[in-house]
């Protein structure tokens, strides 16, 4: 029983950390300012602080992405009753990326710091080996890469999440790590190109999980369309800025992922609504919490979005064309 | 009394996320069923315990499941299988003829009443009733094995198992509404299911589920 309570609270804690690490950003990617536009149009000069400040926007993004994993993992390997010893993994690994992530965005050094890259890249790792298992489960069942398998097994595309909470973290790293005055950089790419390109990926397969699972759900509320329409032209978008001028405003990538990232928080909602529905309501949500539409997954469109939006600024920071 | 899920008692979901009101009050009918006979005569009546308590026997040591009860409720609430073998009138006339039948089979075969028999003469009377080889003017023509496999076992098991107290003897949990199951998987189990004790098990381990059934 005290389990039971336990997910739930910590379902409750990590809703209220998305709200909170979502809140922020929309201020903060709201504000380009008329004179730093100015100073980058002129070509001359580059806002020193400009590289920590997308760094932390992706910290906010690798957090949300973190808490979403943390939360999903926790009640689906709950629901699992940790058969696997492994399965403890995403929880401590989620938790640490969330915390690390929320250390990094209080962070204003223009520096990398080893113990936020570590847990980042573990993270990801712990994603990446995730999900292979989650893909060797499938594989070893009766009938294979059946639907029936990939609609009811351990789901692909869940570890995939904490592979991009890492990446994101990551590559944030990364941008910050740059000296002051010179535009950020990846494997010698700019910063924004990579990023872009990453979320564009990170959202498709977000998509693809969610286009599954929906389709499992036969779209029976017509608002199951909108994660698999809205997303996937963002991703578009925002893959089409990785590759083309990065010196345009793109306010309509930048709509888009905005779109995107509230479509996240309104999934979370619908999700509440769906657990409602089950016999028995919330308050047999010992049962429907476990066996209806999982609250703490649409989040992680959030995350992507969040990433994207941060992507975005930093093309726009430092436009390379 | 079977020990398989000690300590497990299914109506302590009552109040719990497990039952709803609809089913407080399926279980509270089912468990409030007359014991009187309501379709059956009283010959009739006597003879039907009797033969459930040799088709069902069940342990001293517990209230009984009120199994002639509820074959009687099925009959007098008009409870149809929803199919009816054509050899094999409608389920309350072939009980009223076949219990007739066996009691007359009784008196024919030793002088007195099927249920004031020894359980092994009962016993043998039932088992030539299975193979089709009881006779006489009061089967009507209906065959007495079909009687026997398709009104005899199935009315009287189904009513053994419709009784919180043979779920308890299972594990089961009762009707799912609203709770239901999540952990569908082999030998995984929800923490408000019945935990099965396993002697090879350590017990405190089984003690331990058994506190969060409910």
């Amino acid at each position: 029983m005290s389990r039971d309570v336990n997910a739930v609270a910590l379902s409750g804690v990590a809703l209220l950390g998305l709200v909170a690490l979502a809140v922020k950003p929309k201020y903060v990617s709201g504000r380009a300012s008329p004179r730093r536009a100015r100073l980058l149009v002129s070509g001359r000069t580059i806002d020193p602080s400009a590289a920590v400040r997308s760094a932390r926007r992706m910290n906010r993004a690798a957090g949300v992405l973190a808490t979403a994993v943390l939360a999903d993992s926790a009640v689906e390997h709950y629901r699992g009753s940790f058969h696997n010893k492994a399965m403890v993994a995403p929880l401590v690994t989620a938790a640490l990326s969330l915390a690390v992530s929320a250390h990094g965005n209080a962070d204003k050094r223009p520096i990398r710091h080893r113990v936020r890259d570590g847990v980042y890249s573990t993270a990801a790792l712990t994603g990446l080996v995730g999900t292979c298992f989650h893909i060797f489960n499938i594989s070893k069942k009766p009938g294979g890469f059946s639907w029936q398998n990939l609609f009811y097994s351990a789901p692909i595309g869940a570890p995939a999440a904490l592979i991009l909470s890492g990446a994101v973290g990551f590559l944030a790293e990364r941008v910050r790590d740059t000296t002051p005055g010179r535009a950020p950089t990846i494997g010698g790419i700019s910063a924004g190109r990579a990023v872009a390109a990453a979320t564009s990926v990170g959202l498709l397969g977000t998509v693809a999980e969610a286009g599954l699972l929906h389709f499992r759900g036969a779209y029976h509320d017509p608002f199951m369309y909108l994660p698999v329409t809205i997303p996937p032209i963002a991703a578009a978008f925002i893959g089409n800025a990785a590759l083309g001028r990065t010196d345009r405003p793109r306010p309509m990538t930048r709509f888009l992922l905005r779109l995107t990232a509230f479509l996240g928080f309104a999934g979370a909602g619908f999700h509440v609504l769906g657990v409602a529905r089950n016999m028995g309501g919330w308050w047999n949500w010992s049962q429907n919490l476990l066996s209806g539409p999982p609250i703490p997954a649409p989040p992680s469109f959030t995350g992507m979005a969040l990433a994207g939006v941060a992507a975005l600024d930093l093309m726009k920071d430092h436009p390379d064309v | 009394m079977s020990r398989l899920y000690p300590d497990y008692d299914v109506l302590s979901k009552r109040w719990t996320e497990s039952w709803n009101e609809t089913t407080r009050q399926v279980i509270d009918r089912r468990l409030g069923v007359p014991r009187e006979p309501r379709f059956f005569s009283s010959t009739e009546w006597r003879t039907l315990n009797a033969v459930c308590d040799r088709i069902m026997p069940q342990p001293k040591d517990r209230p009984p499941v009120p199994l002639a009860a509820y074959v009687d409720q099925k009959i007098t609430d008009r409870l149809l299988d929803g199919y009816r073998y054509a050899q094999l009138p409608p389920q309350g006339e072939a009980w009223q003829r076949g219990l007739a039948a066996l009691e007359q089979s009784a008196n024919d075969a030793h002088g007195c009443s099927f249920h004031d028999l020894p359980p092994e003469w009962q016993d043998m009377l039932l088992r030539r009733m299975q193979h089709g080889e009881l006779v006489g003017d009061a089967w009507g023509g209906m065959p007495c094995k079909l009687f026997f496999d398709h009104r005899v076992i199935p009315d009287i098991t189904h009513a053994y198992y419709a009784h919180p107290t043979s779920w308890n003897e299972i594990g089961f949990g009762g009707p799912a509404s609203p709770r239901g199951y999540v952990r569908m998987g082999l030998d995984r189990r929800d923490p408000w299911e019945a935990a099965e004790a396993r002697p090879e098990q350590d017990i405190q381990r089984t003690e331990r589920k058994k506190d969060r059934v409910g």
